[in-house]
């Protein structure tokens, strides 16, 4: 028999039943995807979203220069809700971090625990919690900060126990062949170490905190996202449009401070 | 021996100041802070009944609700695969338009990044309400917003993948007589696919959860469900509808971590 | 006074790191201990401050049995023998000084030492043990800005500051250069016959243990295989000692630039 060149190499009959069944799974899932979802063609495309659309765009590309006192105001209220809550999970997390690192805590038990609970918070988006606060102290910052207080430490816990478990041991070996006890090791040999990679992860959580805190104020927990809520009500969609440009630039110089200062301090 | 009159201190007095000066800011303006959002630890034991309310009403989901959070659970995932699909599809020109090493000339790739920088910096909610007040609302709104937010994403992470490769291949390619997109096939794709799948997956958990709330505006999804019962203040229902929201999001980043792992 | 008696130490797992030492070390000596990687020497100078635990036998210092020892009184053992490691071990983020002064943790109480909260003594025994290996204007920077040999002088300042009757030293120079190397141990050597310090130190040179110990200890698998004084021994005892003949990177060359 004549052997056939391929450009391929021939697949093992198991190869080709594994392949059959991802292939299959892919498909099946977007059959899934594509005959359940509903999409109304018609109400997209209608005559009024193209209307919509003339009016809404440009307005959005001219902004509404007369609104920007207020909007800065709130943009400002928004940067003091990333800073309380981010500095309230920078505090928080450490505790998680501690018990979740293997070379800290020697129970497998209590390390296993420790980061379930931080993937538990981390499975809960920041505007879910922000509607519990809500509901439980009525719509003000406060709601916000704690969203975004508690919505923070699963990230960073996680991150504080990576660093933990990456210091050099052997200092702290060293510390104790001196004679230094439980605490003196923690604040000698482990504290130094880590404080830089804590303060560097805390910095960069607070630029992903005041993303979070822009939209807060959509179901009413405080900051710039109240004033969204208002402007789209009202059709206001040039005072969108200063929202969206001040958002953008406070982002934007957010993260690159945030980068400047955490480039100095590892 | 040293100097009696020479004081010897632990720290030089710059590095004390310094440190002195850091701390004094970062606890000032938490104070100011938490005064202004009125978040003190005041505030925090003024709203304790209200915690403890709503704590106690949550309990016990009412779990005959489940039937009906199912079709809104199953639009929620729908939108985050169809917005995830399309992103990663519409980002391949994307990035390879924004790498460095492919197209040097800085007018090429510098503009395509300022906007895909731009466009990172706009929360995917924010994108919601603007396309609810274009197209009305829907999932379609839904899925554009999450759309422009995953390719933002998806175009950074993979421009700077792409500039990390081996460039030594390209070369090779370059050298036998390969034009720009032959290079692209045969020596840069080879190269990134693993990751270009990896980062996809990486979005599509964000996109779940991003999509969880879209509903809060009236883009499509549970959100919707999860909104209208605290606003019916049907504590039970909207335990319901969080375990749930849990469970999947927990089995949607499990299942993906799993498929990410054995690919890089 | 150092004793071992009938000490062996088996690992958790299963490996045998002493088998039935017997030594007397004598205060003030300088004592190098010889032998190949494995041999045993990391884990008989670790067992005298009880990083490792002998499992069999005694072990005394000045009469005192501290394989009995509680976590208490381990403490203070510690606190009275002084550790210099292979790879320096110094917070690398922390300042010289702040290194240095961490050997008087043993003596500080623990509120003190969270404070900073140092004796003006402390600080000027740092300064001077400081001074003493000729680094101390380096001591308001981090440990990190310093080279390999720096380090080390460091790690022997923080020894100096803890005040040891004992200063054990793992492979202190084996990480660093030929002269550096030098200069480290001749520091060893200056602390250990100006203040009258035990001195135990590992090395894996044969040259240099030649040069510096006043006795050298050989080990091989866990056992001591020969133990005399320096000036008797020569390259075939060291043949004896590791079993095989004396190769070039068994020495350090270089010599002495102090």
């Amino acid at each position: 028999m004549e052997q056939k060149l391929s450009l391929n190499k021939k697949r093992t009959t198991k190869q080709w039943i594994q392949y059959s069944v991802i292939a299959a799974a892919i498909i099946a899932l977007y059959l899934w995807t594509f005959i359940g979802i509903d999409i109304r063609w018609s109400r997209v495309f209608s005559e009024r979203s193209i209307d919509n659309f003339g009016r809404v765009i440009p307005q959005l590309f001219s902004p509404d220069w007369s609104a920007f006192g207020k909007v800065m105001a709130l943009m400002w209220q928004t940067l003091q809700m990333a800073y309380t809550g981010t500095l309230l999970a920078a505090i928080l997390a450490i505790p998680f971090g501690f018990f979740a690192a293997s070379n800290m805590v020697k129970s497998k038990a209590l390390n296993t625990f420790s980061k379930w609970a931080l993937d538990a918070i981390r499975a809960f988006p920041e505007l879910v919690l922000a509607l519990m606060f809500v509901a439980a102290i009525g719509p003000a910052p406060f709601a916000g900060v704690l969203a975004i207080a508690i919505g923070s430490i699963g990230m960073l816990g996680k991150l504080y126990c990576e660093v933990i478990e990456s210091i050099d041991m052997n200092v702290v070996e060293a510390l104790e062949a001196n004679g230094a006890n439980k605490l003196q090791v923690l604040f000698y040999g482990i504290i130094p170490q880590i404080i830089p990679e804590f303060l560097s992860y805390a910095i960069y959580r607070f630029e992903i905190d005041v993303r979070a805190s822009t939209i807060l104020g959509i179901i009413g927990a405080g900051g710039i996202g109240t004033l969204i809520t208002i402007a789209t009500q009202n059709r206001n969609w040039d005072e969108v449009g200063m929202i969206l440009l001040v958002i953008v630039v406070v982002v934007t110089i957010i993260d690159t401070l945030s980068a400047m200062i955490r480039k100095r301090i590892v | 021996m040293m100097n009696n009159s020479l004081k010897v201190e632990l720290y030089s007095k710059k590095a004390k100041r310094q440190m002195s000066l850091i701390l004094i800011a970062i606890i000032g303006i938490y104070i100011y802070t938490s005064i202004a959002t009125e978040s003190s630890l005041f505030d925090f034991i003024d709203g304790w009944s209200g915690f403890e309310r709503v704590a106690k009403d949550l309990f016990p989901p009412n779990w005959s609700y489940a039937p009906q959070v199912w079709e809104y659970l199953a639009e929620t995932i729908q939108m985050a695969i169809i917005a995830t699909t399309f992103a990663a599809i519409c980002s391949v020109p994307i990035f390879l338009l924004s790498a460095a090493n492919l197209f040097p000339n800085k007018w090429i790739h510098q503009p395509v990044r300022f906007m895909m920088n731009v466009l990172r910096t706009i929360p995917d909610i924010l994108l919601a309400v603007i396309f609810v007040g274009i197209f009305g609302v829907g999932v379609f709104p839904g899925i554009m917003a999450l759309f422009i937010f995953s390719l933002g994403i998806l175009a950074k992470l993979m421009y700077e993948t792409i500039e990390s490769i081996d460039l030594n291949p390209l070369e090779a390619i370059r050298a036998s007589g390969g034009n720009t997109l032959q290079v692209i096939w045969y020596a840069v794709l080879p190269q990134v696919l693993p990751q270009f799948v990896s980062f996809g997956l990486y979005v599509f958990e964000v996109n779940v959860r991003a999509s969880v709330v879209l509903g809060f505006v009236g883009a499509g999804g549970i959100g919707l469900l999860l909104q209208q019962q605290v606003s019916f203040f049907n504590y039970p229902r909207v335990m319901t509808i969080i375990i749930i929201i849990f469970i999947a999001v927990v089995i949607i980043d499990y299942i993906s971590n799993k498929i990410r792992e054995r690919l890089v | 006074m150092i004793e071992f008696k009938q000490t062996s130490l088996v690992y958790p797992n299963g490996t045998q790191g002493l088998k039935n030492i017997n030594l007397k070390i004598n205060e003030g000596e300088f004592v190098v201990i010889v032998g190949l990687s494995g041999a045993g020497k990391s884990t008989l100078i670790r067992s005298m401050n009880r990083l490792v635990t002998p499992t069999e036998g005694e072990l005394l210092i000045d009469d005192d049995n501290i394989l009995a020892f509680n976590q208490r009184k381990l403490r203070d053992l510690r606190t009275k023998v002084g550790m210099i490691f292979q790879n320096y071990n110094l917070v690398k983020r922390s300042t010289v000084m702040k290194n240095v002064i961490s050997g008087r943790l043993g003596h500080t109480g623990t509120i003190k030492s969270l404070l900073n909260m140092y004796s003006q003594e402390d600080l000027a025994l740092a300064h001077r043990s400081l001074e003493r290996v000729n680094i101390a204007e380096k001591m308001h920077q981090r440990a990190d800005q310093l080279s390999g040999g720096q380090q080390q002088r460091v790690a022997i300042a923080r020894v100096l500051t803890q005040q040891p009757k004992i200063i054990l030293a793992d492979e202190p120079v084996a990480s660093l250069d030929p002269p550096t190397s030098h200069q480290v141990m001749t520091y060893l050597r200056k602390v250990n016959q100006e203040d009258n310090i035990t001195t135990i130190v590992n090395l894996h040179f044969i040259d240099m243990a030649m040069e510096y110990a006043d006795r050298i200890i050989g080990m091989r698998a866990g056992e001591v295989v020969y133990d005399g004084p320096a000036s008797k021994v020569s390259e075939e005892t060291f043949e004896e000692i590791y079993g095989r003949k004396i190769r070039e990177d068994d020495l350090v060359g270089g010599q002495d630039d102090e």
